[in-house]
């Protein structure tokens, strides 16, 4: 167990390794230009820029720099911004919204874990009958309808009925908060809603169910000790990835709701050019990405008895 | 036969509803099970020996019911059992069922003491520690070695045979009165299918059981059953001691199925095989079910129902060839040549 969890976490540093490495890379071949403020670049002269960049090493060869970049890392120095909040540290500002970010994330992770888990369950001990069916429209409803859609109907039926605040405020965090959750939650839970459903329903349909009924076992001994346990093991796998993800903030809800969280961050640095920016919000994007599978795996190992003694540990 | 009578199936009949259309598996089958004594009931796929069987434990498919007959053990009919405590009564600690695949018939994340243990603390009352020790005589019982450790491993860690046996130990945790054997040597190789059969047998003695094989193997039969009963088409067609079976069968379906054995076969001859299909049972089964089949039918076997006709007390068959009226028909060479072996 020890030695295959050292192997993949050796695989998922790497893994990081290489997306940052490409990352850097592709972000040296665009124009200088993008290292100056709109301002600077008007008013600065061509020798002022390329003394600038000179005292900033970006003249020097690709390795070099990579190499000084590789540094920077290590002591966590991801470089200022040049555009998007000009002068301010990456870190800085990514830090902030983070913290934004995180705490709605992980507010709306646990609601529609709770709420996605428990309406799977209900769906599957209603099978085929009236709850399961309104189930299966909601997920159906959430899957089919652009998110825009749902969000805007979530919006006015919230400020209208529910007399909500429909943007984001730091003054009234819990007011302004519940809205953007809302949205975050409903398409989680419906994912969490259909995959409890669809592992439990296999679960139900196995052999061994049938012998643990013929030893006399009662259907809700069954539920809790054979079929919720197992149908939880495929869907553990999923909840550190999906956990990461919804902490890294989502575009979408945190741009309709003005929220200032990482979410919009990336494609502002993008739309402006801002180098160190973008290469900070990959890196992070990057690195929860991959420890979240690296979690669901550890996760898979812990839950599943046959993971463990694969040694190889390739087999799923 | 002077023993105790255990369980009375009588008439029974079993519909499915398969997308609004109704199949009749089982068309009033009878069964009388004995204590002690060992049954064995054979036919093709499809004939409703498994659908028979797992009536007793209530343990039909959701869009399955028994809709007529009834099924009388200790005094009850539990044919009229329809909710879920009732039968718990009954699973376990009455009847239990050995199925076909021990591949699958184990939870791939319990560990196996523990999936024994938990047959004994619901149906024994007796729990943790305990039922624990229990767990593990249960294994040893059933031939497995080093119970102590391997109580603490996971089925992908047993071999088919080794499941096999932890779902033998399942099954008869709480010493049930009969044993349902549902294909259970099937899944796995031969040499492995006569030890999982000794096995049984030796439970069977020291647990006083009665066991029902099903299976499609009559060499199994000839080997273990004291009775056996031949199904068709949802109907038991024959039945009598294995003696009366292998050596005086009377039904064509029997002659057939006894012609149709490898080992009767003669060297350089084609082995006899059963032409046709048995019937849709979604229609109504006209006649003897078997007629279409058979070359040697009687005009009347397409019209009417034959009734179940006795030969001596324990053997029975269901066949108008033993109608006084009925062309004097010779059994079919095969059965003289077996009965000439015997």
């Amino acid at each position: 167990m020890a030695k295959y969890t050292v192997k993949r976490l050796l695989q998922s540093v790497l893994t990081v390794l290489i997306i940052v490495t490409v990352v850097f890379l592709l972000l040296r071949m665009l124009p200088t230009d993008y290292y100056f403020t709109e301002e600077e670049l008007i008013k600065l002269s061509e020798e002022e820029k390329q003394d600038r960049l000179m005292a900033a090493g970006l003249t020097d060869p690709i390795l070099v720099q990579l190499g000084r970049f590789y540094g920077e890392l290590v002591r966590l120095d991801l470089g200022t911004s040049s555009r998007v909040q000009a002068g301010l540290e990456v870190t800085e500002i990514m830090t902030s919204r983070f913290a934004v970010s995180m705490k709605m994330g992980l507010i709306s992770m646990g609601v529609s874990l709770v709420i996605g888990i428990a309406m799977g369950i209900i769906q599957t001990l209603h099978k085929d009958k009236f709850f399961d069916h309104l189930g299966t429209v909601y997920i159906i409803f959430v899957n089919a309808v652009p998110a825009l859609v749902s969000y805007s109907l979530i919006l006015v039926f919230g400020t209208r009925i529910f007399k909500l605040p429909s943007l984001y405020s730091t003054n009234d965090v819990a007011r302004t908060s519940v809205l953007p959750i809302v949205c975050l939650s409903i398409g989680s839970i419906a994912y969490y809603a259909l995959w409890t459903r669809r592992y439990m329903v296999d679960e139900l349909n196995k052999d061994y169910i049938r012998l643990a009924r013929i030893k006399g076992m009662s259907s809700k001994d069954i539920m809790v000790k054979h079929v919720l346990k197992n149908a939880f093991v495929p869907l553990i796998a999923y909840v550190p990835a999906s956990l990461l993800l919804t902490i890294g903030g989502s575009l979408l809800v945190e741009r309709f709701f003005s929220i200032p969280g990482m979410g919009p961050l990336l494609t502002d640095a993008i739309g402006r050019y801002d180098a160190s920016v973008v290469q900070g919000c990959v890196i992070v994007y990057a690195g929860l990405g991959i420890i979240g599978v690296f979690l669901g795996d550890i996760m898979m190992m812990i839950f599943d008895p046959r993971i463990k003694l694969t040694g190889r540990g390739e087999t799923r | 036969m002077d023993r105790e009578l255990l369980l009375s199936a009588k008439d029974i009949e079993i519909e499915f509803t398969l997308r609004g259309k109704v199949l009749k598996a089982i068309r009033k089958c009878s069964l009388d099970v004995y204590e002690g004594e060992t049954i064995a009931i054979v036919g093709e796929s499809g004939s409703g020996k498994s659908v028979f069987t797992k009536s007793f434990l209530g343990m039909l498919d959701a869009n399955g019911s028994i809709t007529g007959g009834s099924i009388t053990y200790g005094g009850v009919d539990i044919s009229k059992y329809k909710t879920e405590k009732e039968w718990m009564g009954i699973r376990g600690r009455k009847i239990s069922m050995v199925m076909q695949d021990p591949m699958t018939s184990l939870n791939p994340l319990k560990k196996i003491g523990k999936q024994i243990q938990e047959s004994i603390e619901i149906n024994q009352g007796i729990k943790g520690e305990e039922a624990r020790k229990k767990a593990i005589e249960m294994m040893e019982m059933v031939g497995i070695t080093d119970a102590e450790r391997r109580a603490n491993q996971y089925p992908h860690e047993f071999s088919g045979g080794m499941r096999q046996r932890v779902v033998i130990a399942i099954a008869t945790a709480c010493h049930p009165q009969i044993l349902i054997c549902d294909e259970p040597t099937t899944a796995l190789d031969v040499t492995i299918q006569a030890q999982i059969l000794e096995l049984i047998r030796n439970l069977q003695k020291e647990l006083n059981m009665t066991v029902i094989y099903i299976t499609h193997d009559l060499g199994v039969v000839a080997n273990v059953a004291d009775r056996v009963a031949v199904m068709y088409a949802g109907q038991i067609v024959e039945y009598g001691t294995v003696e009366e079976i292998f050596y005086d069968a009377w039904h064509p379906y029997t002659w057939a199925l006894l012609s149709s054995l490898p080992q009767l076969g003669v060297k350089g001859e084609e082995l006899p095989t059963i032409e046709g299909t048995p019937p849709n049972l979604f229609n109504e089964v006209k006649g003897d079910a078997f007629a279409p089949r058979n070359k040697r039918a009687l005009e009347i076997d397409f019209e009417k129902e034959p009734p179940l006709f006795e030969i001596t007390e324990s053997h029975k068959v269901k066949s108008w060839y033993l109608d006084p009226r009925a062309p004097k028909i010779e059994q079919p060479e095969i059965i003289q040549k077996l009965r000439r072996t015997k």
